[in-house]
């Protein structure tokens, strides 16, 4: 069922992440991903493999949930694994033919896969923690400093464009349903048939649903200028982002975890 | 033989905690062939559930539909010819309108059944007839119409598979008075011409009272009557307490008769409450 689609994976839940500053949540996911990838040996890894189990733990998300991402993305782990498993030098493992599986292979493909995961787990504990709105938000407050240079309105304009899109993906969800529900009741076949046949029967579908979208977004651009909306210029939050004492806890622990990254890189 | 029976639909939607009021509880009734039913219940009730049952867009969690006496769910695999037979006319269906001309889409529905060449034309054509649809119009473009005439033409595409049963839901809304009478004149030349069963819902008592052969009422879920309009309507006071109301002229004789003038509180419709009038008048004047 269409309904069963989520968008924006916010998980309901009483952590310091979710309390902290979506600003620095994405400022701290960026940096994390980027020191896994500076994370050179095996116990670098392993160290922030760690430290990433405890800030899942941390976030109060069930490890079920972090799994479920894992699942979607486990046919690119997979491939991304037995690619480098090929490419390596050093002791003979097997020989298949032409291709050859060595120590350092082995080493690597495990090493890879295991940075691609602790990518995934990181993003993840962002998305889970964050309201798709907070997100929007953030993004908006860290895209400030363009205004500098002449993209003031194009900030915000950007901001209201992906709230705007986060807030009708159930409506067109919703409405999508009642035109298929329209169309079955005439008869419309959208099971059988080969693909050809199959995206013809889409058509029905996707021109009423186009249609309402341009209407409702004439509706809404009405709205807005009837409440006179005139874009970011002077316009004041209902939600104040402040940091507070729990970002300066999830900056030390980050700082931690990057310390540890750099120290293991350098002494193993 | 009853022509559309229901027998202890059920219906949930699957682990959706919101959206369980609006599922069908243990629904029973039979409709006879010809029959104008009318379907009301507040916002909310389980309607538009329940008719989604009955042409197979959703299938009952517990019960059957049975259409001539045969249970739809039978074979899964001619649903689509039940759609054929039992017509449903969603809320505001003009936005089900795709095609390039107006004649290309009422042709959508025949044409699904397996109708082509002049004999899918005729089709077109004699429903448009029938209803009033202008030939000069079958060659536009459907979003070119009014309001009115989009939803006449959105009708008229599951008018032309020519079901037997045809059920509106909520045919009139947002529609001005004229708009609502000539969709009511649809339906009703519609139902002369070809004999068809109509189940209506709507939020207008008075429309129900003049239609409707027999009203079913529901509520929460549940069957709360299916009986005459005579015996629906003279449940004033169980009607407020779900929400429904009776139609406005048989208010304004409880009214009359709290105001201590003996008059008979059965009267539904305009005609009646006239004919109720003049008894009155004569009895006045008799004394």
């Amino acid at each position: 069922m269409l309904k069963d689609i989520t968008f924006g994976q916010y998980y309901e839940s009483r952590s310091p992440l979710h309390r902290a500053d979506p600003r620095m949540k994405i400022v701290l996911m960026i940096v994390l991903i980027v020191f896994v990838f500076i994370a050179g040996n095996i116990y670098a890894l392993l160290f922030s493999a760690v430290s990433v189990l405890i800030t899942l733990a941390v976030s109060k998300v069930p490890f079920k949930m972090y799994f479920k991402n894992m699942k979607a993305i486990l046919p690119v782990l997979i491939f991304t694994a037995i690619l480098n498993l090929f490419y390596g030098d050093g002791q003979v493992l097997i020989e298949i033919w032409k291709l050859t599986i060595t120590t350092t292979g082995v080493y690597k493909a495990v090493f890879m896969a295991l940075r691609i995961a602790l990518l995934i787990f990181i993003s993840s504990v962002l998305t889970y923690t964050t309201t798709p709105n907070d997100l929007t938000d953030a993004i908006e407050s860290l895209l400030s400093p363009l205004k500098f240079i002449g993209l003031r309105s194009a900030v915000h304009t950007l901001a209201m464009m992906m709230t705007i899109a986060l807030r009708f993906i159930p409506t067109l969800v919703e409405e999508a349903e009642k035109i298929i529900n329209t169309q079955k009741a005439r008869g419309a076949d959208l099971e059988s048939g080969g693909l050809i046949s199959r995206i013809k029967a889409l058509i029905p579908i996707l021109i009423p649903l186009l249609i309402s979208s341009v209407r409702r977004a004439y509706e809404l651009a009405e709205a807005m200028e009837c409440r006179c909306y005139n874009g970011g210029e002077g316009k004041t939050r209902m939600k104040q982002m402040k940091l507070s004492v729990t970002d300066l806890w999830t900056v030390l622990g980050a700082a931690v975890i990057c310390g540890g990254i750099l120290t293991l890189n350098i002494l193993l | 033989m009853s022509i559309l029976e229901v027998k202890g639909l059920t219906h949930i939607y699957n682990s959706n905690a919101a959206f369980v009021n609006d599922a069908v509880s243990n629904v029973s009734f039979s409709v006879e062939k010809g029959e104008i039913i009318g379907i009301i219940g507040h916002t909310g009730s389980g309607k538009s559930t329940l008719v989604q049952h009955l042409n197979g867009l959703l299938k009952p969690t517990q019960g059957t539909v049975l259409f001539n006496g045969e249970d739809i769910w039978k074979n899964p695999k001619e649903i689509k010819k039940i759609r054929a037979q039992v017509g449903l006319v969603f809320q505001y269906p003009e936005y089900q309108l795709f095609e390039e001309t107006v004649w290309a889409d009422i042709a959508f529905g025949p044409k699904n059944m397996g109708l082509e060449g002049d004999e899918l034309d005729q089709r077109v054509k004699d429903i448009c007839r029938l209803i009033g649809v202008k030939d000069e119009y079958l060659y536009k473009s459907p979003f070119d119409l009014s309001g009115g005439e989009k939803r006449r033409v959105a009708i008229a595409g599951v008018m032309a598979m020519r079901p037997k049963v045809i059920v509106f839901d909520e045919p009139t809304a947002g529609l001005d008075p004229r708009g609502r009478e000539d969709i009511m004149k649809i339906i009703s030349d519609y139902r002369k011409d070809s004999g068809a069963t109509v189940i209506i819902i709507s939020h207008s008592m008075e429309n129900m009272a003049e239609l409707a052969d027999r009203i079913l009422v529901m509520n929460r879920g549940r069957l709360e009557m299916f009986d005459t309009v005579e015996n629906v309507f003279s449940q004033s006071e169980r009607l407020r307490e779900i929400g429904l109301n009776v139609p406005v002229v048989t208010k304004v004789f409880e009214k009359l008769k709290s105001c201590g003038i003996n008059v008979d509180t059965h009267v539904f419709t305009v005609e009646q409450a006239v004919a109720a009038l003049k008894k009155v008048k004569a009895g006045v004047s008799d004394a």
